[in-house]
């Protein structure tokens, strides 16, 4: 059962790699990545020796792989066909080959192997002699095992979750946050450490409740068998391996009980609220209230919020606190509003085969023009506030909070861009969108990737483009006193944004006219 | 027969090399049920898209009530509803927002569309799931849902693809006397089906369409010829499958 399962596993691995370019594409960055990781890793771990921290950091990066085995299955659950137990309830296999199967499947693949070489570097830099070599192999083979049972034990647990409609919904949402840290990683990190606010010495003491967690035991099994406390090193193991035995019995429990049990797509909750809002404005507040209902239930719509959000933030938190902080302010609204612009560039791929219901609807350029003007009233009520707090939090942050004013203005222009750009590049460069396993948002589907790039580059660049006029407003009228400029900046770039979103709305309707069975066509080949 | 409720010309349409829709003509009267059944791929979806201003052909003419549906189509969409084969609905809204939001569509006061969506719901025994959103529904909610969709503005045509498929019996009958006391006030419906029995026992007027021409067209009885809706289509589509010659294997005698 175990080698069938672990064929099994590396078939769909084969197959996904054989779907498609942009499936091949993935598999080959993905396996990279893993080289990278364990190489990486391998070479962090080994860099700590004879560092007076070197514990403490081993188990901050043996508890960061844990987390990343609690978290990232999750986001994959129906990319890999062997988590769920549902797909393997149909045949007759006795619990004890089931369970040593999945085990072998989850084991097989490239990430689980670098995180097997990437953890071995601990035996350069944190082991010591024989013993220390010794408990640090058996700690590392420990540590990977409590991984994949401890993803195992999650994914079996809430697969019926996860196979629901909420379940698939929330798993999206993890991204935001992942998306976050990855951003905090990637630019907070060299900063501090390039100022010399973070050297190794500084984690000193940090595991202090770490190491009583599963990771922690097995990097401090090792520090113990390196510095002659062996039996409290094979104490620490002994005890990992009762975690991992435990954890092992509670999947199996989950497991037979995932066997027999329906998940729980249909159980929902009521939504509250008696009609659509906006009733009284026409075909233009109908469509308004349905992207405006859409931007709060769809999570692929609140994950593209959350991403602008961190990338607004992440673009100018190297220089906020700085003199150029005025620089940061305004790479922040020009970035957010030309990722909003990318991500809102496709509304009727991503309206998906409901637009049918539109279509049918939409009957000739003024229907048309209301509505793109609808939809761009319900974006603007999300990115209108929402980029401008963002704005004045990161004035407040360099303690200009006035400047804030400065940030909105170039905020009120780039939305007004992305809003008129994302209307036309929708109409004349569409493409249908697929939801796949393992993708929390909406994918191109194959063959549409150069569409894609096409749409992303054109709204990015306008964006920015458009954006110049108020850049160079916030920056030639800096000897000006505030008082005058910033009304005046702020009520022009209003204006200008305004003109911008309406003159796009116009365009785009003109051209969907001509095309509304081909724009339809697109739409219903969306797989959402 | 008067001035036909729906009237198709030399319908025709290619993706590439193959031709999916092959020239058809076609004429309903106002006031039927009538069915177009085929095998799978043999043109029924292309067609009723084509007919309902969804695909643009590459050749032909359709009139609705007096209208060309390619040379005016907003006019056109705006005496007909359309009911396609998988249900596509805007899924994060509510079964009642959804309602709604299709009346309002189409023009009906915020009021008025409530209303009447309220109405469908309880006739559609929707009611009670009124505020689930859709992406929770069943494949039979999803179609009764978007049944709903199609008939808010009270249209004089109604196109369906496959109204009935994954419909539970209690529903379906549901939906067949909502669509008999539809077509019994003059509307007409054209409704595409791979079930047999409803088309005998439901339509006035069946088309049987195979590789993209139509090989039977006419009134139920006309297009039976004595023998029942099924045989009749076996006959003049002819039967694919060899029926499991080969599976020596298969069955309790075998091991």
């Amino acid at each position: 059962m175990a080698r069938l399962l672990v064929q099994l596993k590396l078939r769909l691995l084969r197959n996904a790699l054989r779907s498609s370019g942009q499936a091949k594409a993935g598999f080959i960055v993905s396996l990279i990545a893993a080289v990278l990781v364990a190489a990486g890793t391998f070479a962090g771990l080994a860099a700590l020796r004879g560092n007076s921290a070197s514990v403490d950091l081993t188990t901050v990066i043996f508890t960061l792989f844990a987390f990343g085995w609690l978290i990232l299955p999750l986001l994959v659950f129906g990319l890999d066909g062997t988590l769920d137990p549902a797909t393997l309830a149909l045949y007759p296999l006795r619990m004890r080959s089931l369970a040593v199967g999945l085990l072998a499947a989850s084991a097989a693949g490239a990430w689980p192997l670098a995180n097997l070489v990437g953890l071995l570097g601990v035996t350069v830099g944190l082991a010591r002699g024989g013993l220390g070599l010794l408990i640090a192999l058996l700690a590392v083979v420990l540590e990977v095992l409590f991984c994949i049972t401890l993803a195992r034990f999650v994914t079996a647990s809430l697969a019926g979750m996860l196979r629901s409609r909420r379940g698939k919904d929330f798993a999206a949402l993890l991204v935001i946050p992942i998306f976050a840290l990855y951003e905090l990683f990637t630019q907070l990190v060299p900063k501090l450490a390039g100022e010399g606010k973070l050297s190794p010495a500084k984690f000193a003491g940090v595991d202090v409740w770490m190491r009583w967690l599963p990771p922690g035991l097995a990097a401090h099994a090792i520090q113990d068998a390196s510095t002659g406390h062996p039996g409290t090193a094979v104490l620490r193991l002994a005890l990992l391996a009762a975690i991992v035995v435990a954890l092992g019995a509670l999947w199996i429990r989950s497991l037979s009980r995932g066997l027999v049990t329906a998940d729980s797509s249909t159980q929902s909750s009521a939504v509250r609220g008696v009609a659509l809002p906006f009733g009284r404005y026409g075909l233009r507040g109908t469509v308004a209230a349905r992207f405006w209902i859409y931007q709060r239930r769809e999570p692929s719509s609140l994950v593209y919020w959350g991403i602008t959000v961190v990338v607004m933030i992440a673009v100018s938190i190297r220089i906020i606190l700085t003199h150029g902080y005025l620089g940061g302010l305004i790479s922040s609204a020009v970035f957010g509003s030309a990722l909003m612009a990318v991500l809102h560039s496709n509304s009727i791929g991503l309206s998906g085969p409901g637009f049918g219901l539109e279509a049918m609807a939409l009957t000739g350029r003024r229907a048309l023009r209301a509505y793109f003007s609808g939809q761009n009233i319900a974006l603007g009520m999300v990115a209108v506030p929402l980029l401008t707090v963002i704005s004045f939090g990161l004035a407040a942050v360099a303690k200009h909070p006035v400047d804030g004013f400065l940030g909105m203005a170039v905020d009120l222009a780039g939305i007004g861009a992305a809003l008129g750009l994302g209307g036309i590049f929708t109409v004349t460069l569409p493409y249908p969108m697929e939801k796949r396993a393992g993708s929390p948002v909406p994918r191109p589907a194959d063959g549409f990737t150069g569409d894609r790039l096409g749409g992303a580059l054109g709204t990015l660049l306008g964006t920015v483009v458009a954006a110049i006029p108020v850049v160079l407003g916030v920056v030639f009228t800096r000897s000006d006193p505030a008082t005058v400029r910033m009304p005046v900046l702020v009520v022009c770039a209003a204006g200008y944004g305004l003109a911008l979103a309406w003159t796009g709305g116009r365009l785009a309707a003109r051209a969907a006219e001509q095309r509304l069975p081909e724009l339809y066509q697109i739409a219903v080949r969306s797989k959402l | 027969m008067g001035e036909p409720a729906i009237a198709v010309r030399g319908l025709r349409k290619s993706f590439g090399a193959k031709e999916a829709v092959a020239g058809i003509d076609l004429e309903i009267a106002a006031g039927s049920l009538a069915g177009l059944v085929g095998p799978n791929g043999a043109g029924k979806t292309t067609s009723l898209s084509m007919m309902t201003g969804l695909l643009r052909p590459d050749g032909g003419q359709v009139v609705i009530n007096g209208l060309e549906v390619w040379a005016d189509p907003p006019a056109a969409k705006a005496i007909i509803g359309v009911v396609p084969a998988e249900a596509r609905l805007f899924e994060r809204l509510s079964g009642e927002e959804l309602l709604e939001y299709s009346g309002r569509l189409r023009g009906l006061p915020a009021g008025e569309a409530r209303s009447r969506a309220a109405q469908l719901l309880e006739v559609l025994d929707l009611a009670e799931d009124a505020k689930r959103l859709v992406a929770d529904y069943s494949t039979g909610m999803r179609k009764k849902a978007s049944l709903g969709c199609a008939l808010i503005h009270n249209p004089s045509a109604l196109f369906l693809d496959e109204p009935l498929e994954g419909v539970d019996p209690v529903s379906a009958d549901v939906i067949r006397r909502l669509l008999t006391r539809f077509v019994g006030s003059g509307s007409t419906v054209l409704f595409s089906s791979h079930v047999m029995e409803l088309v005998e026992q439901v339509c006035d007027h069946v088309t049987i369409i195979d590789k993209g021409r139509i090989v039977a067209t006419g009134t139920t009885e006309q297009v039976r010829g004595g023998k029942t809706l099924q045989q009749a289509f076996i006959d003049l589509v002819g039967s694919r499958a060899d029926g499991g010659e080969g599976l020596s294997w298969l069955g309790s005698s075998s091991s």
